[in-house]
């Protein structure tokens, strides 16, 4: 049988926030993805969309369970690899304040192809590319804090892509923006998926934003209430 | 990602510009002040000592057996030729003088005092210990009949003379009888050295020897190195050479002024362990604000991919350059500033009068030695280093993800 691009396999996580409190942010998760996918998690607030994409990001660990990317477990691997794993296969955006703020979106851009020590002329050479992408040219010399929130997020995506990763991870990277903002870096996410061919897995809880993908999960309570293929 | 690490600190520091000036000020104030009180005292005990060495016991001074605990002057050096000779020609000894002493009385028409009666060379005293730089009033001769006398500035006061006035200077001889000789002061001295201010009148050696009737031997033989690292080796040799001799180091005649050497040491422990903890405690406080602030920020670099050891290069990176400046400007001014009382002394009477009473000079000039700075440094690198250890065991504890997801 074909092995999956990501294989994630009866995830669960439990939290313990307090003596005697639990709580089960997800429970017994099987989920597969194929290279190449442009994929939601959708659902309400606290049904462990971020704790699922964590997971699967190598951010945090499960309870029980196992991830595997690309054939490679990421789940119950010691933090110096796991850090290197990242860096060198995984994009994260986050909902806000992705950006070092003392760098400018320039210097934000090429930072993790500077951790994975790319040469000078491949970081500017593909800084470029990126941003003429994301639309962000005029702004490659600006600090963030000169920035809109959506120009930002455009930033942190054009991050995030630029290093050229295995996959993609965006929790609610909307979350935060008006909906024009929303849609326009919605669309550039979607080009970049289909020009880069580049696996890209987002959160939200927006319609207009869950209405782009073209695999969509839905979170119930720690549970997949759907996995569909709309688009 | 070297060049990445220390633009990310030095933007981080500048972005929070007024609390890392203040500390750098914290530091580089204290530092300066510190130093200064370090090369000021230190200026000071190393005058003592060397008023004391070049008045009085040179760096090595020999005395015949004996004459510590009882001086006499049945209780001579007598084999002086033969040091001579020995001192002559060893390339260590830069000079050596030879004095003949005895307690006396000198006395004018109103005043008399108890006296200690030096026979000494002008000449060979001038190359020894440049003596003739002490003298305030008159001249550095006992003329051309040799009947002048050099006293003790206080000695002067106390018997209300002046130069040219007569001196009558008694004592006893070495037939156990009383002598005495008229003599004119040529000139006064402050030597800064209490004993000598107090009681000294040099004069000619000729002249002491008629006095005493002693036609040959010397009470101390005063010696004088190129470099002070040879003084044991000095001592070792010349102990080997005339055993029965007593020969002394000047820090075992002047026992109090070792002690304020040492002591200076202890100072320049004390000072670091000051900058130590006034930078120590300046770069704690600003580095454990900012990686508070900044946990998310370092959480964000975590996730995607920075190692733990490069976030605390960062926060290393910023330690040191709030140290580094600190010290360098403190330093800076620190030395401009020694270096300014190094060359032109700084007057103490400003702090008060009455110092020579304590063997001081009025004039501190200050001493500048690179072991302030290389102490100061240690330290201050010290303190860079311990006091990110507490921000970054925190940043370590708090979860990154926690930090990313609090938005
Ligand atoms: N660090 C944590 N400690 C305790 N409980 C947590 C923690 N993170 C998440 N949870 C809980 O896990 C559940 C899922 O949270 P989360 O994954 O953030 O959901 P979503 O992103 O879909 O809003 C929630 O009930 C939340 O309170
Ligand atoms: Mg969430």
């Amino acid at each position: 049988m074909k092995q999956p691009f990501l294989d994630v396999k009866k995830i669960s996580k439990t939290f313990h926030p307090g003596r005697d409190v639990q709580v089960q942010a997800l429970v017994d998760i099987s989920l597969t993805f194929n290279r190449g996918e442009f994929v939601v998690i959708y659902g309400p607030s606290g049904s462990g969309k971020t704790t699922l994409l964590n997971i699967m990001g190598g951010l945090d660990s499960p309870t029980a369970g196992d991830v595997l990317l690309d054939g490679e477990r990421i789940t119950g691997v010691e933090e110096k690899r796991l850090s290197r794993l990242r860096r060198d296969h995984i994009g994260f955006v986050f909902q806000a304040y992705n950006l070092i703020p003392v760098l400018t979106a320039r210097e934000n851009i090429e930072y993790v192809m500077q951790l994975q020590g790319r040469s000078r002329s491949e970081c500017d050479h593909r800084t470029r590319e990126v941003a003429e992408k994301l639309a962000i040219a005029e702004l490659l010399d600006k600090l963030p804090g000169e920035m809109s929130g959506g120009q930002q997020q455009r930033v942190a995506v054009a991050r995030a892509v630029a290093s050229r990763p295995k996959l993609i991870l965006a929790d609610e990277p909307t979350a935060n923006l008006d909906s024009k903002s929303a849609e326009g870096l919605m669309d550039m996410m979607q080009a970049l998926n289909e020009d880069e061919g580049i696996t890209i897995i987002f959160s939200s809880h927006d319609p207009l934003v869950i209405g782009k993908a073209k695999h969509s999960i839905l979170l119930k309570d720690g549970q997949v209430a759907a996995d569909e293929f709309p688009g | 990602m070297f060049r990445t690490i220390c633009r990310i600190a030095w933007a981080s520091l500048a972005r929070r510009l007024s609390r890392s000036v203040l500390v750098v000020v914290m530091i580089s104030m204290s530092l300066w002040g510190l130093l200064l009180m370090e090369g000021i005292y230190d200026g000071m005990t190393e005058q003592m000592i060397s008023n004391a060495i070049r008045s009085d016991s040179g760096q090595l001074s020999l005395f015949a057996p004996g004459f510590r605990e009882d001086p006499g002057l049945n209780r001579l050096i007598m084999q002086d030729g033969e040091i001579t000779e020995l001192l002559a020609g060893d390339p260590r000894v830069k000079s050596f003088v030879r004095r003949l002493r005895q307690d006396g009385l000198a006395a004018t028409a109103h005043y008399s005092r108890g006296v200690m009666i030096y026979g000494v060379d002008l000449a060979t005293e001038k190359r020894q210990g440049r003596l003739d730089t002490y003298l305030t009033q008159g001249e550095y001769s006992f003329g051309e009949k040799k009947r002048g006398a050099i006293i003790g500035a206080r000695l002067a006061e106390k018997l209300k003379v002046k130069i040219g006035r007569k001196l009558i200077v008694s004592a006893q001889n070495s037939e156990q009888e009383v002598s005495a000789v008229a003599l004119t002061i040529s000139g006064i001295v402050r030597t800064n050295n209490m004993g000598l201010d107090e009681s000294a009148v040099f004069i000619d050696m000729d002249k002491a020897r008629e006095l005493f009737m002693t036609p040959a031997g010397v009470s101390q033989i005063i010696v004088i190195l190129q470099a002070e690292k040879d003084i044991p080796a000095v001592q070792n040799t010349l102990g080997q050479h005339f055993p029965t001799l007593q020969i002394l180091r000047w820090d075992e005649l002047y026992p109090a002024l070792m002690q304020g050497r040492v002591m200076m040491n202890g100072f320049n422990m004390v000072m670091s362990l000051l900058i130590f903890g006034v930078a120590g405690l300046g770069i704690f406080g600003v580095m454990l604000v900012s990686v508070l602030e900044r946990l998310r920020e370092f959480g964000i670099m975590l996730a995607i991919g920075t190692s733990f050891a490069q976030v605390r290069g960062i926060i290393f990176t910023e330690s040191f350059i709030l140290g580094f400046s600190g010290f360098v400007a403190g330093s800076l001014l620190g030395g401009a500033t020694l270096f300014y009382f190094y060359r032109h002394g700084l007057d103490l009477t400003i702090f008060g009068e009455g110092l020579e009473e304590f063997g001081m000079d009025v004039i501190t000039y200050a001493v500048i030695r690179t072991s302030y700075f290389t102490t100061a440094f240690i330290a201050v690198m010290l303190a860079t280093f311990v006091s990110v250890l507490f921000p970054l065991r925190l940043l370590k504890k708090s979860n990154p993800i926690e930090a990313i997801n609090k938005v």
